[in-house]
């Protein structure tokens, strides 16, 4: 079950977002049971003054202490590749890490990201020597793009952001997977339920990000709990060879010596 | 000269320009001691830069701090 990303070994295939539980210490018992080891975040314009931002950051800080995890900060909000650059630039100075979950948005009704606005921004940072994981649309060409500028890990959309609809487009996910064998590719945003992420491993996906279904679940202890093991079995499902459908019914038990068989 | 920190307008009667680290201080005290970073006009001011970059009339400074995300 061990994730790489940019070389950094990880023990969960599951990464995981801090926004949206009900409280902070349910948002930290859902980060543990989720076994996950990379947790996302973000910055917004706050009053240092204003004394909880420091404290959620001191709390995020203990949880990826407690889970011996990575942060991953977003550049959620941008709509330039200027304004990802300089949030990228923000947060490495913040978290200590060249790690960028690449968000440029496009579209604010279903917030799409930007494809253009994403490669020059992914361009921009790589040569600023970040460790960019862009997140896109399930476009063939955009993804490939994104791995010929130097992105090692891809993490192209199920769905729009917080919809909880799941693959939209499993035909493209699957041919991602396909003409991109060499890159990491982690399935973010749209994931509902469990059987998404498990469909998403059972393609070979590398792993799955997500934050709502977990975190607006009626019990995101349990739900947390349900991805980590969704995310297996579907990792095991594709290593062990998942059999080739068939256009015709095949009889499992044996028809030698079928009871009450007559000819006819 | 007029600035705006995180749209916050402050208004500077006597001066044309100042440090980013005395704009930083109209806004709030105790800098050194919070976990936050900056941006002017959109670019970023690196922590060891606040002492040599000015602000002018009419500058916009951010200041973000972490919080939860997706």
């Amino acid at each position: 079950m061990s994730l790489t990303l940019y070389g950094q070994k990880l023990d969960s295939r599951l990464l995981i977002g801090s926004a949206l539980y009900p409280s902070p210490e349910i948002m930290k018992q859902a980060i543990i049971a989720s076994g996950s080891q990379v947790i996302t975040l973000s910055l917004k314009r706050q009053n240092p003054a204003e004394k909880s931002g420091q404290k959620i950051w001191q709390y995020l800080q203990s949880i990826v202490k407690q889970v011996d995890g990575y942060l991953l900060p977003n550049t959620a909000g941008c709509k330039t590749a200027k304004e990802a650059v300089t949030l990228a630039k923000m947060s490495k100075e913040i978290f200590q890490t060249d790690w960028i979950k690449l968000e440029v948005i496009g579209d604010d009704y279903n917030l799409q990201p930007d494809p253009i606005e994403l490669l020059n921004a992914t361009e921009q940072l790589l040569n600023d020597g970040f460790k960019v994981l862009p997140y896109c649309t399930d476009d063939l060409v955009l993804c490939q793009r994104l791995y010929d500028l130097g992105c090692q890990v891809i993490m192209p959309w199920a769905s729009p952001i917080g919809t909880g609809k799941g693959l939209m487009n499993p035909y493209n996910l699957e041919t991602i997977r396909l003409r991109l064998p060499q890159a990491t590719l982690i399935l973010d945003a749209g994931i509902g339920k469990p059987s998404d992420a498990c469909l998403a491993m059972e393609m070979g996906y590398d792993g799955v990000l997500l934050n709502s279904a977990i975190a607006l679940a009626d019990n995101p202890i349990l739900m947390a709990k349900a991805f980590s093991q969704a995310l297996q079995a579907g990792e095991q499902g594709y290593i062990a060879g998942i059999m080739e459908q068939r256009q015709t019914a095949h009889p499992s038990t044996p028809t030698l010596d079928t009871p009450f068989w007559h000819q006819q | 000269m007029n600035i705006h920190i995180n749209g916050q307008s402050y208004s500077l009667n006597h001066e044309s320009k100042i440090t980013v680290s005395a704009a930083l201080a109209l806004y709030f005290i105790e800098p050194q001691q919070s976990t936050f970073a900056v941006a002017v006009n959109g670019d970023f001011v690196s922590r060891e830069d606040y002492e040599n970059t000015h602000v002018i009339n009419g500058d916009s400074i951010d200041v973000l701090l972490p919080i939860q995300g997706g």
